[in-house]
Formats: structure tokens, sequence, C-alpha cells
């Protein structure tokens, strides 16, 4: 198991090139601090830094409260860092832009439009036509398999579907990262399964860059090529693990190899690690 | 089973008017006094009220007042309670000058501003006007401090702009509270229409009425009462009906549960 130092050197992380010569998403000494009520300060993340290869599946993990889905809004361009920068294809994130997707654990999808009328909405606010937008967006309701829901609501929905709306509808307009915050996290375990499942033969068709966040060390081991484990706050990275793992993977026999178990294991006692680091004086 | 349910949960409404009617026929009987008319009596006081061209004319003055207070009165009050919703600094500016405002009669007002602006159209529409904001605005502020921050950071990622997050997410997402309001609004616009009309008696539906009862016409100042309730029924009614359509994919009823993934 090849174990990364917690900060990653950036110039060795360009040179091996595993993909491409240059990551897609490049995170410089980003430090973020929360104001919260009163005076009091909230230090959510603390001197971050790390690449993200083109086409990689990334997870970030790590106990509630470390910053995680605060480092992933600031790759959304949702949260300006207080220090340090966020670069897409080499240049800084200034902002939320149609490059990078969010998927959300709450959905939050637009509860007066129908379920095509959700997928449709970026295409159309991207100026495509409205008949090619429409049959984009039917084909991603089927290949998310909710076709002949096209026009229910998301009120009528169950979470499980509602997150595949949501998946559709993110992935409508085409960005080239996908940006999701504890997507699974709602649901309950058996939908989560098949959600994973489906997640992953939708992204080997077109291996998109993913940066996932969650807390569950199943889910990042089962779908990443790379799980950032992260400490409690002040949040800071503990260690990279690349899962070396073969593609395409199957729940069934990954579930047998005992790589598999040996990474879930391995991460799984880094983050009690940091679950005691919290309960010292 | 469901079907004549069904038909009690519809005809409800109209047995609860036939009731009421009903106790009011017999409390009048009972009482016998000429300032109390039988319902009977008022109701047969309403064709010569309606056939009247002058009193139709009068209502329909009524009518237009309150059409324009309600009208301008949501024009202004949806983007300002929306703006107050989403911008601390909007909403912390306008918040105490609602809350003076708030509480005050908007009746109240009323001599102030005849003597501003006389007793015509102008200063009872503007009563309306004060009388539909309040709710309108405040429940526009409501629905807007609501929405989700993650469906506004969805639409940014599509491209929308802070104006067009505006528009096209914060007010539809704010649309079932908005509605809410605006219905607290017409009721309430009814209302300051009838009370603006009792201080500055010069034409309308309170006019009427009034003259009415200062010349001792019991059963046309009852009919005008039914009238001015009739109004507001149907008004509610349709504007409900509005509501309804508009808003369908918010109401719990729509939940139609679909189990699947």
């Amino acid at each position: 198991m090849k174990v990364v130092p917690s900060r990653p050197n950036l110039e060795a992380e360009f040179a091996p090139a595993r993909r491409q010569a240059n990551p897609m998403i490049v995170i410089d000494r980003v430090s973020h601090v929360f104001r919260t009520s009163g005076r009091q300060h909230h230090l959510a993340l603390s001197d971050i830094s790390l690449a993200i290869d083109d086409g990689a599946f990334v997870s970030i993990l790590g106990p509630s409260g470390c910053g995680k889905s605060t480092l992933l809004y600031v790759v959304g361009g949702f949260v300006s860092p207080t220090e340090g920068v966020a670069r897409m294809k080499g240049r800084a994130i200034t902002g939320p832009g149609p490059d990078r997707g969010p998927v959300f654990q709450e959905f939050a999808l637009f509860p007066w439009k129908s379920v095509l009328g959700n997928v449709m909405y970026g295409p159309r606010q991207q100026g495509v036509k409205s008949a090619e937008a429409e049959a984009q967006s039917r084909a991603l309701i089927e290949m998310v398999g909710l076709k002949g829901f096209e026009n229910f609501y998301p009120k009528e929905l169950s979470g499980g579907m509602k997150q595949r709306v949501a998946l559709a509808r993110t992935l409508a307009y085409h960005p080239a990262v996908l940006l999701m915050d504890e997507p699974f996290g709602a649901l309950d375990a058996h939908t989560r399964t098949r959600l994973q499942n489906d997640l992953l033969n939708i992204w080997e068709r077109d291996r998109k860059t993913v940066l996932f966040v969650t807390h569950s060390v199943d889910e990042a081991v089962f779908l990443s090529d790379k799980v950032v484990v992260m400490t409690r706050a002040p949040g800071q990275i503990k260690q990279v693990v690349e899962i070396d793992l073969p593609r395409p993977r199957r729940r069934s026999e990954l579930l047998l190899d005992p790589r598999y178990q040996k990474y879930v294991v391995e991460i799984e006692s880094m983050i009690d690690d940091t679950s005691e680091e919290r309960l010292r004086p | 089973m469901m079907c004549g349910r069904a038909i009690i949960s519809r005809a409800a409404p109209l047995l609860a008017c036939l009731g009421l009617l009903g106790v009011w026929q017999i409390g009048a009987l009972i009482l016998n006094t000429d300032s109390f008319p039988t319902a009977w009596e008022a109701i047969r006081a309403i064709p010569s009220i309606v056939g009247d061209k002058e009193s139709l004319i009068n209502i329909l003055a009524s009518l237009r007042r309150m059409a324009i207070g309600f009208g301008v009165g949501v024009i202004v009050s949806i983007p300002l309670g929306l703006m107050m919703g989403r911008s601390r600094g909007v909403a912390s500016f306008f918040n105490p000058l609602l809350m003076v405002i708030y509480p005050v009669p908007k009746a109240a007002l009323m001599p102030i501003i005849m003597l501003w602006l006389g007793i015509g159209d102008v200063a009872k529409t503007l009563v309306i006007f004060l009388g539909v904001s309040l709710p309108v605005i405040y429940h526009s502020f409501q629905g807007a401090k609501a929405v989700e921050e993650k469906m506004l950071w969805s639409g940014a990622a599509m491209g929308l702009s802070a104006a067009e997050r505006m528009i096209r997410i914060v007010l539809p997402a704010a649309l079932p509270e908005i509605l809410t309001g605006c219905r607290t609004g017409l009721v309430l616009a009814l209302i300051t229409m009838v009370t603006s009309e009792m201080i500055a008696r010069q034409s309308g539906a309170g006019n009427i009425l009034f003259n009415a009862l200062d010349m001792g016409q019991y059963e046309t100042v009852y009919a005008m009462i039914i009238i001015i309730g009739g109004m507001g029924i149907g008004l509610d009614a349709a504007f409900e009906n509005l509501r309804g359509r508009l808003v369908r994919w918010s109401e719990p009823g729509f939940e139609i549960p679909v189990s699947f993934a």
C-alpha cells in the first residue's frame, strides 16, 4: 500500500504524470476561517495542499466537522478561502461555474420543476435549444434509471430517486469535474449501495474527474482512485492513500478481495487515531 | 363511500352558510326589533341594491380601488420582501420601519392621509395599499429567507447571475409562501376598503352601508354586509383556486408515494 505523506509535495505530484502532465485541480495552501456568532472563530481548513488528476476519482474522507465539505465548496467556488488559492486547469477559482458541477446531500432540486424540467435547466441556461436539451435530458434520465418519471415533481420521488435526478441535472451541463458532497449520506443502506454501483457504471463511461466527500470508509475505498483522509478540526490532511484496485470494480468481488479489506482496515485505524487526538487535553 | 364523503365535504360550506342564516332568522324573530331584521328580509333587499345603478357604480368603484391598491401593493411588496429575505443589510434597514407601521391600524391613518390627499380615490387606495403591503412583505421575506442555500449554489454552478437567481430561483421557491401572504393581503384589502369608506364618506360600498344606517334602513345595512361578505368569500375562493394551480408542486396532498430506487 502506497501512503503519501500528509503534505503532498506538489512537484512530486506533477512529475510522475499518472494520466496527464497537469492536474485538473490544484489546491494550494488553502486555509478557511469561519466567523461564528459572537467573535468566535472556527478554523475549518488549515493550510491544505492537494492535486487532483484529470479523470481521477478522489474521495475526501473524515469525521464530521473536519472541513471536508468546506474544501469541496472552495473548489466549487461557493466559499472563498481565507488564505491560499484553488486552481482549475491552472486558473484561479473565483466563483461557481458550469465546469464544476455540484451534487449535494440535500439534493437541492428545483421543486417547482418536473424531473425533465430540472435536468433541462442547465443546458437551457447554457443556450442549448429546447428540443435538443430535451432529447439530451431524456437520455440522461434514462441513464440514471428514471425513464417514465420525466413528468414527476421532486416531491413525488423517494430520496434515492431525487439524488438520481440531481446527478442527471448536473451531468446535463457537462461539467469537467463532479463535486459530490456526501451525496448518498441521507439514503438508506440498500439505496446507497445501488447508487454507488450506478455511479461507478456511469463514471466508467466518460471518466470525469470526481471529487467525492464522504464519511464512509467502505464507500471511499470502493469508489476511489485516491482517498484523502482528513483529521478532525482544525482540518488538515492526515494521509493520501492510493487505492490500487482493478476496474471495473464489482462490489461482490471487491468485498472478498483481501486488498480491499486491508485498505478499509488501514484507513479506519487512521480515522480512529484522529478521533483520539481530539480527546487529548 | 369515498364518493359520499366527497359530496359531504363539498356541501359543508354551503350547509354552514345555511345554518348561519337559519340561526340569524330565528334570533331575529325572537328578538323582534326594528334594528335587527330577519335574514330573509335582508336577502330580499339585495336585488334592489344590486339592481340600482348608482349602488352598482358605488360598489364597482370600491372594487376598482381595492384592485389598484392590492395590485400596487403586491408589485411593490414582493420584490421588497424577497430582497429583505436574501440581504441582511436590506432587512436590517426596513425591519424597524415595518415594526413601527405593523401594529398601527391602517384605517387610523385615514384622517392624516385625508388631510394630505383629500377624501378621493387616492387617499382610499393608499390606505388599501398599506393594508395589503405588510402581510405580503412579511411572507415574501420569510419565503425568501427559507430558500435552501444549496439550491442557489446549484443555480450559480449552472451560470445564473445573482439577479437571475433572484428571479428564477428565489421567486419560484418562495412562491407558496408569497401567495399565502397575498391571500391575507386580499382579505385585508377588502377590510381596509370598507373602513376607508366608512371614514371618508363619499362613495363606495362602505358608504352605502353607513348611509343606510344613518337613515335607519336596517334591511339595506344587513344586505350590504351580506354583499361585502359574499365578495370576500368569492375573491378568496377565486384566489385560492389560482394559488392551487400555481403551486400545485408544493401541496402536501400532491404527495404520491412512489417506492422505487
